[in-house]
């Protein structure tokens, strides 16, 4: 499990002075009432361009996260760690699989976004363009990073659009051991040899800056936002979900006697929130636009696997199969 | 291109520069693809995958929906061969919408009925009914199940366009024997967090 907060440079102005006065009170009144909105229902253009953005950069995180942590399954320790990680890896792509699935029900082909992924046009979790230097960095992903987009899907699952909900829940039903397994792996490092626990306080002291990044720049109120709130597209502001993430997640790794680089973390009793250094949202800006350490290669593999395959496509293409938008 | 820290990515030799957009492809069709969850319950559409035939949607829809949650059947049919009905709302029965009447073309077949009995649940497969075509087949499951809860929206199918599975190849989905490293379970490590603890404090 992948997805990171909305974390993406904001959609030209789409507003919805256009929309039909009526269909949009009876699309807002079903949204209120808690029914989620299907495929077949009419639903404002914003709505429908939000939510393909944010299925389809979802989806883009999964395959593109297996590539650090596939990075490690031919040198993971073990025949264990290595079918686990394995095993995990696989999930996250069938997830990119699922979710492709619910943005094409809203009408963008596959093979679009994935050209789009390509491209360069549509974005993916900021935090895959890090490298993974040791064992410890696929670690530290397959616990705090999944552990990060948990929070963030946990609160998607209660969107209002019907397709990526059902996705939603089955992904994290799936990702009930990847937690675990990661969880599992940071304690074996932190209660083994003193190298061990060097090389896992290494990648926490990397990973912290791009994981304070992962939940997205606080959100800035606008009337935007406000209609995408009401319309359950986003369901909790950045900073709530990152306050949420070190909530749950500082003091398992404060247990474990590892430090976490900020001098100033630390919760305030009074407000119950987290106080932390305001992460370099210059640097976020600046590997987001593709000036990271492996936006290229990300996406030259991604590449790379287009164009290998390309024959194999060919060779099984049913030359008069017509694209048709899937159902459900 | 700095050499990657993954051996797999340098054995790619991955071109140089900037990356080309790859030219637009045709699409592989969709496919959706139904469930079965346990012996006796009813096939429930779970998903869709591409592919370029029914064969290939079976071996993908066996890896994308029985990998971590077990069934004991899936079957897949092609999505433009799903006869939708209109959606209906509240505790409106859309077969009460359902005309009697159907063109009289085309020979006798089975074909499958799918009810959606709840918005933002999935379509469960109801029966099947011999008919002549899918109008046909909507107009003769009418009686049949419109005593029923009320239903928002049905798919008919025919049953030769559904690729089914065998009774005898039941076996392909004892699909986790020996996965255990797949289930959360096999990673309690809380007996090594407190045996680290206590050392701390001694």
């Amino acid at each position: 499990m992948y997805g990171g907060g909305n974390t993406f440079e904001p959609m030209k102005a789409t507003g919805i002075e256009n929309e039909d006065p009526q269909k949009l009170a009876e699309f807002e009144a079903r949204i209120e009432r808690g029914e989620k909105i299907e495929p077949h229902d009419w639903m404002p253009q914003l709505y429908r361009k939000q939510l393909i953005r944010m299925i389809e950069q979802h989806a883009h995180s999964e395959i593109i996260g297996a590539l650090p942590e596939g990075t490690w399954i031919t040198r993971a320790p073990g025949f264990k760690r290595k079918l686990a990680l394995m095993a995990k890896v696989q999930d996250e792509v069938g997830h990119a699989q699922l979710l492709y699935s619910a943005a094409e029900t809203l009408g963008k082909p596959r093979e679009q976004m994935l050209d789009d992924l390509v491209s360069g046009k549509s974005k993916y979790s900021n935090i895959f363009n890090y490298p993974a230097f040791t064992w410890a960095d696929s670690c530290f992903i397959s616990w705090l990073v999944d552990a990060g987009a948990i929070v963030n899907q946990l609160a998607n699952a209660r969107g209002s659009y019907g397709p990526y909900c059902r996705a939603l829940d089955r992904i994290c039903a799936e990702e009930s051991f990847h937690l675990k397994y990661g969880h599992h792996c940071v304690i074996h490092l932190a209660t083994g040899t003193e190298k061990q626990r060097e090389m896992m306080q290494a990648a926490i002291n990397r990973w912290w800056g791009p994981m304070m990044h992962f939940f997205g720049p606080p959100d800035k109120a606008s009337v935007h936002s406000e209609i995408l709130m009401r319309w359950k597209v986003k369901m909790s502001s950045n900073d709530d979900q990152r306050n949420q993430f070190l909530d749950m997640y500082v003091p398992k790794i404060w247990e474990l006697g590892f430090t976490i680089p900020d001098p100033n973390l630390k919760k305030n009793t009074e407000t119950g929130k987290w106080e932390y250094t305001e992460p370099d949202w210059e640097e976020f800006k600046r590997v987001i636009n593709g000036d990271g350490p492996c936006n290229a290669e990300r996406l030259a593999v991604r590449r790379t696997a287009e164009e290998r395959g390309r024959w194999v496509r060919k060779a099984l293409l049913a030359p008069k199969t017509e694209y048709v938008t899937p159902l459900a | 291109m700095n050499k990657s820290l993954d051996p797999r990515v340098n054995r790619l030799n991955l071109p140089e520069g900037e990356l080309v957009p790859k030219v637009p492809l045709d699409q592989f069709g969709t496919f959706e693809v139904f469930v079965q969850a346990k012996e006796g319950k009813e096939y429930r559409h779970e998903g869709i995958v591409h592919a370029p035939n029914r064969d290939m949607a079976f071996l993908f829809a066996k890896e994308q929906f029985s990998r971590r949650n077990t069934c004991v059947g899936i079957f897949v049919v092609e999505t433009r061969n799903i006869y939708v009905t209109g959606f209906t709302e509240d505790k409106d029965n859309i077969y009460s919408h359902i005309s009697d009447e159907y063109p009289e073309e085309g020979f006798t077949e089975q074909y499958e009925v799918f009810h959606l009995n709840k918005r933002g649940k999935q379509h469960e497969h109801i029966g099947s009914v011999p008919a002549k075509n899918h109008q046909h087949a909507l107009a003769l499951a009418k009686p049949e199940f419109i005593d029923g809860p009320p239903v928002y929206n049905i798919w008919v199918v025919k049953t030769s366009d559904i690729l089914f599975t065998e009774e005898a190849d039941k076996i392909i989905w004892d699909t986790l024997h020996e996965k255990k490293f797949r289930d959360a379970a096999d990673y309690k490590a809380a007996d090594k967090i407190k045996a680290f603890k206590e050392r701390q404090q001694s």
